[in-house]
């Protein structure tokens, strides 16, 4: 189903409406700029077709967020907290061309590791590889992980020794009947059930790293139950997972018109409706 | 790290000078704490009317007040009852309305959802809302550092979602569930949902990370639950809180106090709290640990009294029967 300009300029301008005096975005309503709704909206812009004028605040914004070290943080508040967001700034700052910015946040990327632990027969998972974690010092998961490698494949550095191990780690956790949940694709040796979220992410940030045939369970199960998905924040990393894939999303992009379309001013979380945008646009930004 | 070593930390802590900094003895003036156990046989009754009197008999007093009502939403399944039911949430967000609460908000940061459709932004949930009752998704938003007043973590700060630190009262309405990691999960483990995601990860892994005894206990100093309930409706047993399986036990255990709450509804599960690593020593500074320091109303425990289903290796802290 093609979208009228009409109809994406109206989403867009719904996106824009919640732009505060600092140049950022909300999560919700009422809150304060935080960076990865920020992030996600200049990216959103960006693919939407508006002028490259209405992306400058945010791209600014996110600018002026970047800590020395090159990390990006939660929001001006606690720049220190949610530095797991670097991998999701990275992937901007270079889709904009913003070559200093991004290559601090990859130097970042490459210096932030996952805690490991030793192999352990018992469970159906290789702690021993380091992937990217929420808080730095602790444990590797699959989102941190995605967008990091996501960040890296983008920037040319999808053969660098921690992308490779990065794509390891998630095939490593994938669950065996298909898809992904937050990280663990089993628990006391009973297979957990998959996340449409985690599920899409994973998958973009494994196009192009090893044989296709080992996604393929989570692909297919992604293809097949794309109807079912409810979820602004599901159906838009199915359809952008589908399309990366050269899958028919067609069910899932309906679906996800019309949820963008419906959302009350409580549910309207605006980093997911910008992830929705970009989904919508059909543009694979976040694949090299 | 592994159940087993987990667990052997945990008695190294209970051991050792990781709680040396706490008193010897319990900080508060010991008083009998109520304790109400409300009948519910299913979730298809109206509770709206039974929950609002017994707010009322405890002292709750919520005119005026922004509440903040705290459900536990781990993730989804289809077939295991992981999260407190939708019915339940309504009943008591009704509750407080009735007794005259100017704003009342179900707020939670879920675990393992990073996508707030599965908890409190899921129509099954909003639509049984009144119109005057907010959802609000914690894991993402504005947030506020407070001081940890434990310190077994070593953080020394918590990120709370602000609409928790901003509220007058703060109700805390968990599942009654057996727990893989602690034995149980109940009001106090139901804290780490006031910790947003973007801070904390999904799951929140530097919880775990410091301990997850240690941190409920490091909560529990600094977040302050004015009032429980806990749905005991149809709780949960065997690998709990998520790949365990259906225990209906048919009762609403509601408190002022959280931990005798737990205490209560720990022995109604069969298991013995002073056997429980954190409900113990959280008994070293709040009130209703031990059955003396508990006052039970409505209906007799022994009515509810189960023995929970659990892992092998949680079988040591079971007791009873207390009733």
């Amino acid at each position: 189903m093609e979208r009228s300009a009409s109809e994406t300029a109206a989403l867009v301008e719904r996106l824009e409406s919640f732009s505060l005096l600092d140049g950022g975005l909300p999560y919700y309503r009422g809150n304060i700029s935080a960076a990865e709704p920020t992030l996600l909206a200049a990216l959103a812009l960006s693919v939407s077709g508006v002028q490259a004028e209405r992306a400058k605040p945010f791209l600014a914004w996110v600018q002026k967020m970047q800590n020395p070290d090159g990390s990006v943080g939660v929001d001006p508040g606690h720049r220190d907290q949610g530095v797991w967001l670097t991998g999701l700034a990275a992937i901007v700052l270079h889709h904009f061309g913003l070559a200093e910015n991004t290559k601090r946040a990859l130097e970042f990327l490459l210096s932030l590791r996952s805690v490991t632990g030793p192999k352990d027969p018992r469970l159906r998972q290789d702690d021993t590889l380091t992937g990217w974690p929420w808080v730095p010092g602790t444990f590797g998961w699959v989102e941190p992980t995605a967008w990091s490698l996501i960040a890296l494949s983008l920037s040319g550095l999808g053969g660098h020794a921690r992308a490779e191990e990065g794509a390891r780690f998630l095939l490593d956790r994938q669950i065996p009947s298909g898809g992904w949940n937050y990280g663990n694709p089993a628990l006391d040796g009973k297979e957990l059930l998959p996340f449409w979220d985690t599920t899409g992410l994973a998958l973009v940030a494994l196009y192009g790293h090893g044989d296709p045939k080992r996604v393929g369970a989570s692909l297919e199960l992604m293809e097949k139950n794309q109807g079912k998905i409810e979820s602004l924040s599901g159906l838009s990393w199915a359809v952008l997972c589908l399309d990366s894939y050269r899958r028919d999303a067609g069910r899932a992009r309906v679906r996800l018109l019309n949820v963008m379309g419906s959302l009350g001013d409580e549910e309207f979380h605006l980093g997911n409706f910008a992830l929705g945008l970009i989904a919508l646009s059909g543009q694979k930004v976040f694949i090299p | 790290m592994k159940r087993r070593e987990f667990l052997k930390n945990t008695v190294v802590l209970a051991n050792a000078a990781a709680f040396g900094g706490m008193a010897s003895a319990a900080q508060f003036t010991p008083a009998p704490c109520p304790v109400t156990l409300l009948p519910m046989p299913d979730y298809g009754r109206d509770m709206e009317k039974e929950i609002a009197a017994i707010m009322i008999d405890d002292g709750l007093a919520l005119k005026g007040k922004k509440v903040l009502l705290k459900p536990n939403f781990v993730e989804a399944h289809p077939e295991r009852p992981i999260n407190t039911n939708p019915s339940v949430i309504a009943g008591v967000a009704h509750a407080c309305l009735r007794l005259g609460a100017a704003q009342v908000i179900v707020g939670e940061a879920s675990g393992h959802r990073r996508d707030p459709w599965f908890s409190v932004l899921n129509p099954s949930l909003r639509s049984i809302l009144d119109k005057k009752i907010r959802c609000v998704d914690l894991n993402h938003g504005d947030a506020v550092a407070v001081p940890n007043k434990g310190g077994l973590t070593g953080l020394p700060h918590f990120y709370l979602a602000k609409p928790v630190a901003e509220a007058d009262v703060l109700i805390s309405l968990p599942k009654m569930k057996t727990h893989h990691w602690v034995g149980v999960t109940l009001c106090l483990k139901n804290l780490f949902g006031v910790l947003p995601g973007i801070y904390y990860g999904w799951p929140k892994n530097l919880l775990h990370y410091r301990g997850i005894e240690r941190s409920i206990l490091d909560l529990a100093r600094t977040v302050k639950v004015h009032y429980s309930i806990i749905d005991g409706v149809i709780g949960m047993e065997g690998d709990g809180p998520i790949m365990g399986k259906a225990r209906p036990v048919g009762v609403l255990v509601m408190s002022p106090f959280p931990l005798a709450a737990d205490a209560t509804a720990a022995r109604m599960m069969g298991f013995d709290p002073r056997k429980i690593l954190y409900l113990a020593q959280a008994g070293r500074f709040l009130p209703g640990l031990r059955p003396q320091d508990v006052v039970i109303r409505g209906e007799r425990p022994a009515r509810f009294a189960a023995q929970f289903d659990c892992p092998e290796e949680f079988k040591g802290m079971r007791g009873g029967p207390f009733f």
